[in-house]
Parts: structure tokens; C-alpha cells; sequence
């Protein structure tokens, strides 16, 4: 069952994006679109949209780098090691929860490590895979995503993304003890 | 919020690396001036053309672990190694640093002079009389301000990084813009959006059902869910464009834009490729046996922001941005 759901994704991930240009390209034509001209004109403005996000790309990036790159992330570590024993959360698993919202490759790297270090199938190996899969880099879409209609005041964007992180990482932990706990 | 984050990011980072560089200064983290003693199994030995050994430095783990008053190395270092004659009695050491160099030595290395190597003064040399072993004992080069080389070396790359994080966009951005626009003129994301008008109702009240930010805020989440992030960034980015289009206050989030924004930072993804693929990699036995658990966490993730961002809103200090707004759009009349 779960063989079979994974390979129908899959299937539906390689094959939508050619069927999404041709329903949506064919579409055009049937509805009589210059679909040519139309194209053009959409994509004009994807030079625009990149080249706006820059700054605040720029300004967020060498933020989350100065803060990875000072050790910060280990100290961070040390102080909050008490409470992630409170909830039955390994303690090496706890750089990978504090570096998924900032920084993809980061938490890539650190997911990586651990499982060199522990084994995939072992319990650290699988929740630190269950929680790269359980959040997106926040700090990274919120500085695309405003960057890109100049969107300085972001009003509770930062705490609902973060307490979207945090749930998360809470729900990681709280799944991955009951089906692989120790 | 962002503004402080932000900062607190960099004061803190450059807060720490520098106290972390005054610690190391303090306990002499990396021995400065304070000689290694080791072996050296000899390969080349220097002839008529070279004026250096070749080989390979041994250091038990005991004494590496002693003299760096660590635990990390767990076996005896093989460190290859070429002492060089300058002039009779002066010899310089050079370890270029490889796959079995030890983790300290290359940390040390990011802030060495050459970033491949380091290097160092022989302060004695003994060569057995079969010239196949030496006892040697040398000082490396200074480390100092390793931290704050880090953090120095860390934003410039950032930097460049972003650019071409963005620039890699323009791309795929134009492909997706230029087929949502095609979409768009034939009428299709009407009828995409008319299927999910009773969820989308409730999570953007604000937004009129019919209106193309819908559109897009659907393909965007849809393709997030397949993993396309390639086809998902772009209809994102056309979905916050839209929704500036009924903001108020340009500059200023608005509610939808949050919610929407939450959507995407729980992460929801029916197979997390990546993680699988980083599993698959270091030798699973079962690599897809995460995306359960993975789902049940981005749905928390998804779940919990949506709620966030609904119940943030409606604080005061939320609020205001949207209410002085509407006084003024009242007293403009």
C-alpha cells in the first residue's frame, strides 16, 4: 500500500509539469489565445521578479551565514538541551530543529552528518529525515516571497512561520516515538 | 518582528564569534606556539633534485587528543607530511590537508594562511639510521580570530550566494509567468479555482473567490505538495503579486498574505524527495519509510500556522497597521 502510494506520486510528480504546459498551453489554443505573444508578455516579467528579490535575499542570506558562521548554533544548542529532554528528543537531533527554518543546505548538511554518524534506520537518522520533510526554510521564503512585491513590514508573518516550525518539529518527534521509539 | 529577528541574527553572530575567538585566545585552543611530536613513516627522502622528506606523520589518538585536550579523534592520524630544508638546520613542515586529515586540523586550515594547509617550523628532527623513520617535533603557524575570519568570510559569500540564488530564478520564473499568463487569458484558472472555492473562502476572506491570486495560490501550493519547487516558487511569486494588487498599504503584509505564507513554511510535500534521497545515499534499508511521519509533521507544521496566523492577526498591535488604513481611506472620502 504505502509502495503503491509512493510510486503513484512519484509518477504524478514526473508527469505533471508536461501535462500541466499541455492542458494549459492546449487550453490556450482551443480558447483561441495568441498563445505565442501571450507567453512572451508573461514572461517578461520573470527578469523583473527575480532581479526585485535581490536585497532582500542579499540582507537575509549574510544574516543567517554571520549567524551560522560565529558558533552561535552550538551555544543555542547547549542552553536548550534541558528542555528537548523534557519531551523525549535526542539531543544531536536538536542543531537539525533549530537550522531548518534558517538555512536549507544547513539543515541538509546536518541531516546528512547524523546519519553518518548514526545510521539512516536508526531512531536519530529517521526523525531528523522526518523533520528536513516537516518545514520549509521560513526565513528564506518570507525573503522571496515579500522581497519579490517589497514588503518591508511583515507584520505576524515571523511568529506564524515559526510557530508553524515549531509544530513541526514537535509533531516529528511526537510520530517518530510512536512508530520507531525507543 | 523581521527587523529585530534580523539584527539579533547578525549581533548575536558577531557577539559570539567574537567571544568565542577571546575564549580560544584564552585556553590556547589551537597551541599556538606549542610544539607536536610525532612520527614519521619517510617515503621520498630528499636527493640530488629535492631538498625535502615526503611521508606520512603518525600521531597516536592518545597523544592527539591530549595535546588538543579533545576526545574527537578516535583513531591514530595518518597526516601526510613534507619537511623542507631552507637552510642547514632551519626546516619548514607543510601538512596538506586531505580526506584523512583530522576535523581539527582542517577547521584550523579555514584560518590558516593557505586554506589547503598548514604549515610550520621544525624545531628538531631526528632521522633513524635507516632513513626509513623520523622522530620530529614542529609549530605550527599561529591560528588566531578564527570565529570572526568565519563570520568575515560568511557574509561575503552569503552575498554572492543570494545573487545567484536569484538570478538562477529568472529562468524558470519567465517559463511559468509566461504559461500562468497564457492560462490566465483562456480562462482556465477560473475553473481550477471554482473546485476549492469553499476551502479558499474561509482561509482568505479577504481575497474575492474569483479573483487570479486564488489561481495561483492553488497551483503554488499544489506543486509545493508534488515537490515541484521549480514550478512552485514562480506561481508563489505571482500569487504575493496578485495579492498586492488588493493591498491596501503597499510595503505592509496583509492577512492573506500571511496565511498564505504559512501554508508554505509548514512545507506540506506528499514525498519528501530530498530527505529520501539523502537516506537512499548513506545505505537505508527502507529510505521511503519516512513520508508518513513526514507528512503527519508538515501537516502540524501546516495546521498550527494557519492557526497562527488567524488568531495573530487579531491582535491589537496587528491590527493597527489595517485600521489606520481605513481611517485614512475614510477621511480621503
Amino acid at each position: 500500500m504505502a509502495d503503491f502510494f509512493r510510486a503513484l506520486i512519484n509518477a504524478i510528480s514526473i508527469l505533471a509539469i508536461p501535462l500541466l504546459l499541455f492542458v494549459f498551453l492546449g487550453w490556450g489554443i482551443v480558447k483561441k489565445v495568441k498563445v505565442y505573444s501571450v507567453f512572451v508578455e508573461g514572461a517578461k516579467e520573470g527578469f523583473d521578479t527575480a532581479v526585485r528579490i535581490i536585497p532582500y535575499l542579499v540582507a537575509m542570506l549574510c544574516a543567517i551565514g554571520i549567524f551560522r558562521a560565529s558558533g552561535a548554533m552550538e551555544l543555542l544548542t547547549t542552553v536548550l538541551a534541558p528542555v528537548t529532554n523534557l519531551i523525549g528528543m535526542p539531543p544531536e537531533t536538536l542543531p537539525m530543529a533549530l537550522m531548518r527554518p534558517l538555512s536549507g543546505s544547513g539543515s541538509l548538511g546536518i541531516m546528512t552528518e547524523l546519519m553518518k554518524v548514526h545510521g539512516p534506520d536508526s531512531f536519530i537518522g529517521i526523525l531528523a529525515s522526518t523533520m528536513y520533510g516537516s518545514s520549509e526554510t521560513t526565513f528564506y521564503v518570507l525573503a522571496v516571497y515579500f522581497g519579490s512585491v517589497q514588503v518591508k513590514n511583515t507584520r505576524h508573518a515571523v511568529p506564524a512561520g515559526l510557530i508553524a516550525d515549531l509544530f513541526g518539529m514537535l509533531g516529528a518527534v511526537f510520530i517518530c516515538r510512536i512508530f520507531f521509539g525507543i | 518582528m523581521l527587523n529585530y529577528i534580523w539584527i539579533a541574527l547578525i549581533a548575536i553572530g558577531i557577539l559570539v564569534a567574537v567571544g568565542n575567538d577571546v575564549a580560544d585566545e584564552m585556553r590556547n585552543t589551537y597551541r599556538n606556539g606549542i610544539p607536536v611530536e610525532g612520527t614519521i613513516a619517510i617515503d621520498k627522502s630528499p636527493g640530488p633534485l629535492r631538498n625535502s622528506w615526503e611521508g606520512d606523520l603518525i600521531l597516536t589518538a592518545d597523544a592527539f587528543n591530549a595535546f588538543y585536550n579533545t576526545t574527537a579523534a578516535n583513531a591514530d592520524i595518518h597526516q601526510p607530511i613534507v619537511v623542507t630544508e631552507l637552510s642547514p638546520g632551519e626546516k619548514s613542515v607543510s601538512l596538506p590537508l586531505g580526506p584523512s586529515s583530522p576535523d581539527r586540523w582542517k577547521e584550523m586550515a579555514k584560518a590558516a594562511a593557505s586554506r589547503d594547509k598548514l604549515t610550520g617550523k621544525v624545531s628538531s628532527m631526528v632521522i633513524s639510521d635507516d632513513q626509513q623513520r623520523a622522530r620530529i617535533q614542529f609549530v605550527l603557524e599561529p591560528i588566531h580570530y578564527m570565529k570572526s575570519k568565519a563570520v568575515t568570510q560568511a557574509a561575503l559569500d552569503y552575498a554572492t550566494t543570494a545573487v545567484t540564488i536569484a538570478l538562477g530564478l529568472i529562468g524558470i520564473m519567465a517559463l511559468w509567468l509566461g504559461v500562468m499568463k497564457v492560462a490566465d487569458e483562456a480562462g482556465l484558472l477560473k475553473i481550477v479555482t471554482r473546485f476549492l472555492t469553499p476551502i479558499t473562502k474561509r482561509l482568505f476572506p479577504e481575497i474575492p473567490p474569483d479573483h487570479p491570486a486564488v489561481a495561483a495560490m492553488i497551483m503554488n501550493i499544489a506543486a509545493n505538495m508534488l515537490g515541484l519547487s521549480n514550478a512552485a516558487t514562480p506561481m508563489g511569486l505571482k500569487a504575493m503579486e496578485e495579492l498586492n494588487k488588493l493591498n491596501p498599504k503597499v510595503g505592509t503584509a496583509t492577512n492573506a498574505m500571511v496565511t498564505f505564507l504559512a501554508i508554505n513554511t509548514g512545507g506540506l510535500i506528499l514525498i519528501p524527495a530530498t530527505a529520501i534521497a539523502v537516506r537512499a545515499a548513506a545505505g537505508s534499508a527502507n529510505p521511503g519509510i519516512i513520508i508518513g511521519t513526514s507528512i503527519f509533521g508538515a501537516g502540524c507544521a501546516t495546521v498550527a500556522g494557519i492557526v497562527a496566523a488567524k488568531l495573530l492577526q487579531r491582535l491589537p498591535r496587528y491590527r493597527k497597521d489595517y485600521e489606520q488604513v481605513a481611517a485614512k481611506e475614510v477621511s480621503n472620502g
